[in-house]
């Protein structure tokens, strides 16, 4: 254990010192803060695309920052050769997998914690509304669950890919499984689909990693939409995700022990 | 070295596998469908450059829909009326919260196609209902889309009461119902011939507004509407008993009632295709005073979803904003003056509004007392128990009502004036029509009114 929290905090470390990442950090937060400037851009109400955009922005950013953070983890570690003095010491693979996911996970809970704090500021200074404020800081939680995925994802594939592959293998897994439920949806209910394709729809809807799940803001956005057992969702979203991270960090620690470094 | 899979972490394997498949299908899929779906899941491919897809399906949706419509704004001030209709349906896919632009939307394609003589293209009013009932599903909540979409069938439509009635009531029970367009239902309901139900919402508003103009805060606003609605609802009440409503729910014999004995029209009217594509409808209705508009509608004679005088006009539920390019449905009206109507409808300059592209036309004649202006409708009552006509009464085509409906046909030879008719005026007209029925000038001197026996 002790092993694993030695690797996670040692990455945490590395994590924050990567200028590549703090560059793409700087610019989520710069967007954040001009963002209330921008609500001119729709005829709707400002608050509206306000609350839409900024949380658009932490997503976002949280997704570049989660893919350029993980895709480079393992392999770096590789081309360096540190990895040959980590694991010469009493550290097994799946330790160092888990340690170093772990430690991906908390940088980009950190960053992400950064990029709340502004949301919160920005949107009380604009708005002056604690209720809406509190509403509002639901949906990076969610993302979180969603970023600690799509890491899990990254990692996964790392153990096998070269990093540029690994970036768009795992840039497109985002897309596609952030897109699948509303094209599934759109399957299903659309009459003239064939039974055969529901099936296929059906299966790739259960085995592929369902981002769409965590992109709860549509009612954050749209405050007059009623939910029913919120707090149960979120829950039930959060166990799948742990589900999901724990088949991929297997399957990558299976991956990783047969691998000849 | 082969290593073997430890059953321990096959099993977790399983155990998560087999976990998180069961709570996305069982649980978290429906759940999520329902309450955090933007845009009902629909699929945004179309017409979203790859950009503006990819900031789409990373949550700036509103940001893009809000850019979208302030473009879709700059083509109103151009009037480049088709470019708009895919921007609407890509706003309301990506912000389906948008309610301005479901109303817009609906407004636009239901009004705002038209042909040179500003008659509206009513091959769009399906999908313009359709994106109503789209706004309404996403948006239940608010009043706003059931009050727009009732208000397409009580004013566009114009013909299918009941429809506007249940979606005014619907926007009836939504709480943030704005106060002045309560009274709207009793007109619907009273158009739909309801008029007992029209008077108690009346008595319930004006007791509500009675209520709110007496508070000590009460606004301007709340007087005025209390007032309106006092005027409203003793108008209503006298015309109840002047139209013999009282009298007949009573069982009270009409003798001297304005509606009794019912006044007989004298339909009749003679269609002549003067040119290509020119129609001129001239015709005859025994009704002086001012105020009657005849429904004339000329339309494929195997035209979908047809019915008598329109179209099953509810007939789809998914919004297309493609309209039947191969058919033809003019709708018009057409002005009684000195009992007697005169128009020209030129269809010679919009092709794609009107293809003729089948064989045979039906051209059909419509009156409704419902639609009627009240001046008219204090002699012919709400069902049309004042009127009469002794050719083209019909109690079949509008179950409860007595309207009057006659059907001419014609044939696209005759409407484009093409083989036998290039050089022959094709007319058509009903067995009655005579050229001369009024002198005009005689009944200018000498008005009577529909009163005088």
């Amino acid at each position: 254990m002790r092993s694993i929290f030695s690797i996670a905090t040692t990455t945490v470390g590395e994590a924050i010192r990567r200028r590549v990442l703090l560059i793409i950090l700087l610019i989520g937060v710069l967007f954040l803060v001009v963002a209330p400037g921008l609500g001119v851009l729709s005829a709707r109400s400002e608050t509206t695309v306000l609350r839409g955009m900024m949380l658009g922005i932490i997503q976002l950013t949280s997704a570049v920052i989660a893919i350029v953070l993980t895709v480079y983890m393992i392999p770096n570690e590789i081309e360096r050769r540190t990895i040959y003095t980590i694991l010469s010491k009493p550290v097994q693979r799946w330790q160092f997998l888990i340690g170093k996911y772990l430690g991906a996970v908390l940088a980009l809970g950190l960053m992400m914690l950064l990029m709340t704090t502004v949301l919160v500021f920005t949107f009380w200074l604009q708005q002056r509304d604690a209720s809406a404020v509190a509403d509002l800081v639901k949906a990076p939680v969610m993302y979180f669950v969603q970023m600690s995925l799509l890491a899990a994802v990254a990692i996964f594939f790392s153990t096998f890919v070269s990093p540029l592959v690994n970036f768009f293998l795992t840039g497109g897994m985002y897309l596609l499984g952030s897109l699948f439920n509303p094209f599934f949806q759109t399957l299903s209910e659309s009459q003239g689909t064939p039974a055969l394709a529901k099936v296929f729809a059906q299966i790739v809807n259960t085995l592929l990693p369902n981002f769409a799940n965590y992109n709860v803001q549509n009612p954050i956005i749209n405050p007059q939409t009623q939910i029913q057992n919120e707090a149960a969702y979120y829950l039930q979203v959060t166990i799948y995700g742990l589900f999901y991270i724990g088949i991929l960090l297997v399957g990558g620690i299976l991956v990783f022990d047969r691998r000849e470094v | 070295m082969k290593r073997r899979l430890s059953p321990l972490l096959i099993g977790f394997l399983a155990l998560c596998l087999i976990g998180q498949g069961f709570l996305q299908r069982a649980s978290i899929f429906p759940r999520w469908v329902r309450d955090y779906s933007p845009g009902e899941g629909k699929m945004v491919s179309e017409g979203l450059s790859p950009d503006q897809m990819l900031f789409a399906l990373t949550g700036f949706r509103e940001m893009i829909a809000g850019i979208l419509w302030v473009r879709a704004d700059s083509f109103f001030d151009s009037g480049n009326y088709d470019a708009i209709l895919p921007v609407i349906r890509l706003v309301t896919i990506l912000d389906p919260k948008q309610i301005d632009v479901y109303a817009t939307g609906m407004w636009h394609i239901g009004y705002n196609f038209t042909d040179e003589e500003q008659r509206s293209d009513r091959r769009y009013i399906p999908s313009a209902l359709a994106l109503g009932k789209e706004g309404a599903r996403q948006n239940d909540k608010t009043y706003e889309m059931y009050f727009e979409t009732g208000w397409m069938w009580y004013h566009k439509i114009d013909d299918s009461y009941p429809n506007a009635v249940k979606w005014f009531e619907t926007a009836q029970q939504q709480k943030d119902m704005l106060t002045a367009r309560k009274n709207l239902l009793s007109n619907a309901y009273e158009r739909n011939g309801e008029v007992d139900k029209g008077v108690d919402l009346l008595y319930r508003l004006f007791d509500d507004a009675k209520a709110n103009a007496a508070k000590k805060d009460a606004a301007y606003g709340d007087r005025q509407n209390r007032d309106t609605l006092e005027n409203k609802l003793d108008t209503m009440l006298v015309r109840t008993v002047q139209r013999g409503y009282v009298a007949q729910k009573e069982g009270r014999p009409l003798t001297g009632y304005d509606v009794n004995p019912p006044f007989d029209v004298g339909f009749s009217v003679k269609a002549s295709v003067v040119e290509p594509r020119v129609i001129r409808f001239e015709g005859t209705w025994n009704v002086l005073p001012v105020g009657t508009r005849i429904r004339a509608v000329l339309k494929d004679a195997d035209y979908p979803n047809a019915e008598p005088a329109g179209m099953k006009w509810d007939m789809s539920n998914s919004v297309n904003l493609d309209p039947p390019r191969d058919k033809t449905f003019m709708q018009d009206q057409l002005f009684v003056r000195n009992r007697r109507f005169n128009r020209k409808v030129d269809m010679s300059k919009d092709p794609t509004m009107y293809p003729f592209t089948s064989d045979r036309y039906l051209l059909e004649f419509y009156y409704n007392p419902r639609s009627a202006p009240p001046h008219i409708q204090d002699k012919f009552s709400w069902n049309g128990e004042g009127m009469t006509d002794k050719n083209f009464l019909n109690t079949e085509i509008r179950p409860g009502q007595r309207v009057v409906y006659a059907t001419l046909e014609l044939t696209k030879d005759q409407i484009l004036r093409r083989g036998e008719w290039q050089d022959r005026v094709p007319v058509v007209r009903t067995k009655n029509y005579a050229e001369k029925a009024t002198n005009a000038d005689d009944v200018l001197l000498d008005i009577p009114s529909l009163r005088t026996k």
